[in-house]
């Protein structure tokens, strides 16, 4: 029974990386930053489709909010000029805030959604803004067979 | 900074994937001193000299308003300089886990129903998003490219055109005010011109007028490329003569853009973000129904149908005629990942599920061929295409069932939102076994039922398998009529692959050609005569000649499949080089269908590939390269053009990827397969705007005839048979004087 215990507490800590999973860009309304909602089939057992697609959509916004050309835009642009761009030393752009606010809701979605089930969400800002990366996670004490198992047969499934 | 990196400090700031340290070249200094101290100087030497005299003379407002000019220049001077342009962090290599070459070379977007093609940066490991371009003084990527700039010494992109911009505004402002006053003090110093002041005053007078045209004249071009929403290197490749810009918003939006949309983020050099979550098991897992188990296996979670799979149809068709399929060889065991499919990788995930030997992917013997078959067809949301080392002997066994798998077949599904539409089509990968049959000895008899298929316009799988192992690295692939896949070939000494794009298919070439050949062409002015890697848009319209009736009814694919020759389109009229890069959805697909012709067969060194006949030899580089992809394109598979003299004789080294021409739009868009959807594939399109006179897409030769006579100059326009060399074989002239040789 003590070893037993002892197996659990190890299987408790051990989650090994398997695999990564890309999300890229959509590019159908042109080159601002968006990323596809399509479910990548990786995800199928591992997330709802619901969570990821919330996700996504939620990121899709921040961005537009970031990009969006408005008062606000005009009003830095117009600031950044007239100080020679000395501006930028003391303050942050308007993209730069929403990159911190999307960063804060990576790690939000990450703790809440992601980790519990195995995932990881990288921003991706880390990427260049290219793709965003979610690794998956198996259970290290499972077995690899299982994992291994379950991946082949998923992909025979598909 | 990419301005001012020198010695090893290049790549120290940032991440893992930060550039590397480059060599230190006080070459590139030269230029941006010798701006930097002509302008600085001649203006200190303006302040000293002339504006004593001015602001007593006139006003002490001069003098200080030319101070604000200058100082205004300075500084978009200096942030032009010393501001990153918007440079790409190297891809990580999880990104790309499978072997470079086995992957296609091209990857298709759809950018508001106009197909971009996205190139595979063998330096930064990913595909270029579109825009983005690799500089080659910089040794980077960089976001919405305009040029590289040697007087700042720093690439123009994304984050800093809008300082290059307005330095290039306030230099010629500041230039006239110098000139201008200048001018004022010497006619009012006629009879003491020999003093200092006035001399000094004329000196720099003159180096002001010296200096003032050409940057009026560069301001003027930045106004226009402005206006008209391009790059420089989008302009100076042509890839927009005559098409659609689909970057462009409207004048008065693009200005607004430019100058007042929030300075965008740097990629390399931020700094780590907070602690990642701690994952620990047990995981969460959500329920899973038989029924979505079975939906699972049809559905890929494809949202958007929009761009239905330009080749779906074809594979539909030939998923539907496949008769006996192999079962799958068992999966390869993932490298990076034990017990993972390699096709979880990034560009697994953005291609479909390729076929298993499609020849034009393969451009070396694959060393995973069964596993990759494997995961092409297992995983049915993958793209059908077979990127990276598809094993070229896979029979066509391999192909039929390939057709079976619900994989997509090409990769816009991923690459766009709207994904390729069959994507969840269940079955109907038919033209990933299109194209997987591209290798093999048995092509023809594969081709045969891929071409028959192939009526969607799969994007192109050449009709013949043959091994790509045969192919000489500058072979060129086009997919056959009905296969829309985009064929590149690798090319990898010009590092021009010619390949023709297929909608959403990833070429054929191969990133492992790519790769071995680092082509970042950085489009600086320098480098103008030659550009490099830009033209990544086809141009299709405008390079494709009125549609020509099928020059040889002998465009039968050596599978046999009949392909109508995609109407030529509307004529995009007479383009040279690379006119509008972007395919509408309709030249796509008639693409695809020449793709499809000018597929795999290319290693057959046999006559029975067919060949356009290009009338006109290629009058520079990018038309050449273009010419080559509509020779692709209209003609079938054909014997590599390398293993005689250089398939593209004339075809600069630095112009890079042979992007396909951009195929002329038919004029009204030809009736699609069912499968084709809404999105104007190249597949779908070629194999239905392929036969505007109504016979089926058949993979191979769909718009071989009409448009091998893309280029601008269709002397001979011949898609017809020039010469008969050997037993019923026809000879027809492409584009760029490529000779293309039918089987009648």
């Amino acid at each position: 029974m003590a070893t037993e215990f002892h197996n659990l507490q190890e299987l408790r800590h051990s989650a090994s990386l398997v695999n990564k999973v890309f999300v890229q860009r959509d590019y159908s309304e042109g080159t601002t930053c968006k990323f596809q909602t399509k479910f990548p089939s990786e995800l199928e057992s591992r997330v709802e489709r619901t969570l990821f697609e919330e996700t996504v959509k939620t990121l899709n916004n921040f961005y537009a909010e970031a990009e969006k050309i408005g008062a606000h835009s005009y009003l830095e642009a117009c600031v950044a000029c007239s100080t020679a761009y000395l501006v930028f030393l003391c303050m942050e752009t308007r993209y730069e805030k929403v990159l911190k606010k999307i960063a804060k809701y990576i790690q939000e979605q990450n703790e809440k959604v992601y980790a519990p089930r195995g995932l990881l969400i990288t921003d991706p800002i880390d990427r260049g803004m290219r793709v965003i990366e979610i690794s998956i996670y198996e259970d290290r004490g499972s077995s690899g067979s299982s994992s291994a198992s379950s991946s082949t047969s998923g992909s025979t499934a598909r | 900074m990419p301005g001012f990196s020198s010695g090893g400090v290049g790549g120290g700031v940032g991440g893992p994937a930060s550039t590397p340290p480059r060599p230190f070249r006080p070459s590139r200094y030269v230029p941006v001193s010798a701006a930097a101290l002509f302008l600085v100087g001649s203006t200190t030497l303006f302040f000293c000299f002339t504006c004593p005299w001015l602001s007593d003379y006139l006003s002490a407002v001069i003098p200080f308003y030319i101070a604000v000019v200058f100082l205004f220049t300075l500084a978009n001077f200096c942030m032009a300089t010393f501001m990153d342009p918007g440079v790409f962090p190297r891809a990580e290599e999880d990104e790309d886990k499978e072997d470079d070459f086995r992957a296609p070379l091209y990857k298709t977007v759809e950018i508001r129903g106009i197909q971009v093609r996205m190139k595979w940066c063998s330096t930064c490991r990913f595909y270029r998003p579109p825009r983005c371009s690799h500089c080659s003084v910089c040794d980077n990527c960089v976001e919405d490219f305009d040029h590289h700039c040697p007087w700042v010494n720093n690439c123009i992109g994304r984050r800093n055109y809008r300082y290059f911009f307005l330095f290039l505004l306030s230099l010629t402002t500041h230039i006239v005010n110098v000139f201008g006053f200048g001018l004022v003090f010497v006619l009012h110093h006629r009879e003491q011109l020999d003093t200092a002041h006035a001399a000094v005053t004329m000196a720099v007078m003159c180096v002001a007028g010296l200096f003032f045209v050409p940057v009026a004249g560069l301001t003027g071009f930045h106004m226009v490329l402005v206006a008209r929403g391009r790059t420089t290197n989008e302009q100076v490749t042509g890839k927009f003569r005559g098409g659609v810009n689909p970057f462009t918003n409207g004048c008065v939006k693009n200005i607004s853009h430019m100058l007042c949309s929030s300075q965008a983020p740097r990629y390399v050099g931020r700094l780590r973000g907070p602690q990642k979550a701690e994952v620990q098991p047990p995981f969460l897992r959500p329920a899973l129904t038989e029924a979505q188990l079975e939906a699972k296996v049809l559905d890929n979670g494809l949202q958007n149908d929009r761009h239905s799979n330009r080749s779906k149809s074809s594979l539909e068709q030939l998923e539907s005629q496949s008769a006996d399929v192999e079962p799958p060889p068992p999966p390869k065991p993932e490298l990076r990942y034990p017990g993972l499919p390699r096709a979880d990788t990034e560009e697994s995930s953005l291609l479909t599920v390729a076929p298993p030997t499609p020849s034009m992917y393969k451009y070396r013997p694959a060393f995973n061929s069964p596993s990759k078959n494997h995961t092409a067809h297992a995983h049915p949301n993958k793209m059908m295409m077979m990127m990276r080392g598809e094993s070229l002997d896979t029979p066509s066994p391999s192909i039929l069932q390939s057709s079976r798998q619900p994989g997509y077949r090409s990769e816009p599904s991923s690459l766009d939102g709207a994904a390729a539409p069959g994507r969840g089509a269940g079955p109907r990968r038919g033209g990933g076994g299109g194209g997987e049959r591209g290798e093999g000895p048995g092509g023809p008899v594969v081709g045969v039922h891929v071409g028959g298929v192939a009526a969607g316009g799969v994007s192109g799988y050449s009709l013949a398998g043959r091994s790509y192992t045969s192919y000489p690295s500058s072979l060129v692939l086009s997919a056959g009529g009905s296969y829309a896949s985009s064929v590149r070939t690798a090319h990898t000494p010009h590092s021009a692959l010619p390949t023709l794009q297929s909608e959403g298919t990833t070429d054929t070439s191969y990133k492992s050609l790519a790769n071995q050949t680092p082509r970042n062409g950085s489009l600086s002015y320098d480098s103008l005569p030659t550009p490099s890697e830009s033209p990544e848009f086809e141009s299709a319209a405008h390079e494709l000649s009125p549609p020509k009736p099928p020059p040889h009814c002998g465009f039968h694919a050596a599978a046999g499949a009949a392909v109508s020759p995609p109407p030529m389109g509307g004529a995009g009229g007479p383009l040279q080089g690379y006119t509008s890069p972007f395919l509408s959805a309709q030249i796509a697909q008639q693409r695809e269908g020449q793709l499809f012709q000018g597929s795999a067969s290319f290693s057959s060194p046999h006559r029975a590939y067919l060949r356009a006949v290009s009338p006109t030899p290629p009058s520079s580089g990018p038309p050449e390269t273009h010419q080559l992809l509509q020779h692709s394109k209209d003609s079938a598979p054909w014997s590599p053009r390398a293993s005689p003299p250089s398939f593209f004789p004339s075809s600069p080294p630095s112009s890079s990827s042979p992007r396909a021409r951009s195929l002329e739009p038919p004029v009204s868009p030809p009736p699609r397969g069912p499968s084709l959807g809404k999105s104007q594939s190249y597949g779908a399109e070629a194999a239905g705007a392929g036969q505007p006179k109504g016979r089926p897409a058949g993979p191979g030769v769909p718009g071989g005839g009409p448009r091998a006579p893309q280029s601008t100059s269709r002397p001979g326009s011949s898609n017809h048979a020039i010469s008969k060399p050997g037993g019923g074989v026809k000879k027809v002239t492409g584009v760029g004087g490529t000779t293309y040789e039918i089987s009648v």
